[in-house]
């Protein structure tokens, strides 16, 4: 976009005395951030790495010993483990498509010019400013039996259902919960994008007698594909550390159903004392983290690549 | 034209019940704040329209909230956002200013390597941080709270992708002036910026007061709770009596949503410069 010219960039590299002021400027600049990288992310990613390859007594004065891939040889064959990162995949699965296609859909809604779209925005987008710990907590009341989520079940002629503490249902009840906070986040970065595409575009498949549902797979879509890869990696990415919700109101249960790879693992280093394997389980979520997010970084667009 | 006008009534009116849906819970967590606690359930079971609207208001819950020291909590995740938003813009700005402006060898590599290992999520390494921190003996401290929530890879992309559309002519300009890096940074890009910050300011702010697994990871005493541990506690104190839970909730709602309405169209400028730049 507006980096210095080649020659110019050369110029002032590391080997001239202009090039070293700028390095030695570089550094002080970026100095703070790069301590807080080495001390917030390196730090904590080789200690987890460092303790899934020991193992040692809970409570015990001896040292935990080098076991090499031990712990993640018994965590592969843990049926726990495995339903933790089923439940974690299925849940996944689910919510992420479902959340921006939602939101795509009230993007394109309230770009219209509808009346009062302004307000409808921001009412979707309130949601987003809620704590997660304060909405899951005002969802676990309102699923309650008793609750006014039945309330309108029974009124319709539908018995009660259990929501949180049924097997079948807890997922569903979660999805439903991250959802009504996600939608209008997710949304907004959408509409963002849509403001982006130029008119022209609109106005060529108008004069080419294009109907809405045409011209949204062929001019929408395509041009919206970068902040929509985004938002789907970006979303994918939160939901996959889901916790407090987990920890509020279900603690994993009933019957596991909602022990997701995050709680599992914060409920193993904590509860169960079982902080290799829980090291262990990290490593694999750290894994699939870092390969989500180098994804995310190359949709960012760096504004460098053309 | 004419022909239209159905349809955009239509779509209108699906907006409308869209948005209904969305207030609903919100309006329902209001209503249950001023309600007396016995009367939590009572209209929704069987449903009735005062389950939006208490028929005696009352003042209670808050009052109850208060006196179980929440605005001890309130103030001390006010006091953590506040610090992170400071310090963290000031940290933000200063690495973007350094990938965008100052020419160095390994400039992209470095800004790829400072956003990629911001962008992994906290939560995902906090457990063995947490570990590490109560080594260090910050266990139970202000500066273990606001610690994680400095660094944050979108408002670093953020800002950087601003400064980018900064003409390089203004800062090459004061260069010849003989201003250093420093002076161009503070007189020139900051005052130019303040849309780009208050969004990155937005990004730091809503991170800290979300935290909920940190918080709960690396602070046992109750003095330095941050308000949604807090109310997660009162969640779990209280089986069927939720009035103060509901009046915890709405105060630590209503903060950040009274930011994000002053300040929505900058939260939407900002996040237009994701995604969308070729």
């Amino acid at each position: 976009m507006t980096s210095t010219p080649k020659a110019v960039q050369a110029s002032r590299r590391n080997g001239s005395p202009r090039g070293r002021r700028n390095l030695l400027a570089a550094i002080v600049f970026l100095a703070p951030s790069v301590i807080l990288i080495v001390l917030l992310r390196l730090i904590p990613t080789i200690t987890a790495i460092n303790q899934s390859l020991h193992q040692g007594i809970p409570g015990s004065l001896n040292p935990p010993s080098f076991v090499g891939g031990q712990v993640f040889a018994q965590l592969f064959q843990s049926a726990s483990f495995w339903q933790s990162v089923e439940q974690t995949l299925i849940f996944n699965v689910i919510v992420n498509p479902l959340q921006i296609i939602l939101a795509l859909a009230l993007a394109v809604l309230l770009s219209r010019g509808l009346p009062g779209s302004r307000l409808w925005r921001t009412i979707i987008f309130m949601p987003a400013a809620v704590p997660m710990a304060g909405s899951a907590i005002l969802w676990g009341i309102a699923l309650e039996p008793s609750g006014p989520i039945n309330g309108v079940l029974t009124a319709v002629g539908i018995p009660a259902q259990p929501f949180l503490t049924s097997p079948h249902q807890v997922v569903g009840s979660i999805i439903l919960i991250v959802s009504w906070i996600g939608i209008g986040y997710w949304m907004m970065f959408l509409i963002a994008g849509l403001n982006d595409i130029p008119d022209v575009y609109y106005e060529a498949s108008r004069i080419d007698g294009a109907g809405p549902l045409r011209t949204f797979f062929s001019i929408t879509i395509p041009l919206l594909r970068r902040p929509l890869l985004f938002v789907l990696v970006a979303d994918t990415v939160s939901n996959f550390v889901l916790f407090a919700p987990v920890q509020i109101l279900t603690n994993g249960g009933p019957q596991g159903q909602s022990n997701f790879l995050m709680y599992n693992i914060y409920n193993q280093s904590f509860n169960l004392s079982n902080a290799y394997s829980g090291s262990a389980q990290l490593v694999i979520l750290l894994i699939i983290m870092i390969a989500i997010v180098t994804v995310q970084f190359r949709l960012l667009g760096t504004g460098e690549d053309s | 034209m004419n022909k239209n006008r159905p349809i955009r009534a239509i779509l209108t009116i699906v907006a409308i019940i869209v948005s209904l849906l969305f207030l609903l819970p919100i309006l329902w967590l209001l209503a249950s704040t001023f309600r007396s606690q016995n009367e939590t359930f009572a209209s929704s079971d069987p449903i009735n329209w005062s389950v939006l609207w208490p028929q005696h208001w009352t003042l209670g819950n808050i009052e109850s909230a208060i006196n179980n020291g929440f605005l001890r909590n309130l103030g001390n995740s006010i006091l953590v956002a506040a610090v992170t938003v400071i310090v963290g813009l000031a940290i933000s700005a200063m690495s973007a200013f350094a990938l965008a402006v100052i020419p160095f060898r390994g400039r992209s590599a470095t800004f790829a390597i400072i956003v990629l290992s911001f962008l992994v999520p906290f939560e995902a390494i906090a457990i063995p941080l947490s570990q590490s921190f109560s080594q260090w003996g910050l266990s139970n401290t202000m500066l273990a709270l606001i610690l994680p929530g400095l660094g944050n890879g979108l408002a670093v992309f953020t800002l950087r992708q601003f400064f980018l559309g900064v003409p390089t002519s203004l800062s090459e300009a004061a260069n010849l002036d003989g201003a250093g890096w420093a002076r161009i940074f503070w007189s020139v890009y900051l005052p130019l910026s303040r849309p780009a910050l208050i969004g990155a300011g937005l990004i730091l702010f809503l991170f800290q007061w979300q935290a909920y697994l940190w918080p709960v990871l690396v602070v046992s005493n109750q003095q330095l709770d941050l308000a949604p541990v807090a109310i997660a506690k009162s969640f779990g104190a209280f089986t069927s009596n939720y009035g103060q839970v509901f009046a915890e909730t709405a105060v630590l709602a209503i903060i950040p949503a009274i930011v994000l309405l002053a300040l929505q169209r900058y939260f939407v400028t900002s996040v237009s410069s994701t995604g969308s730049k070729e």
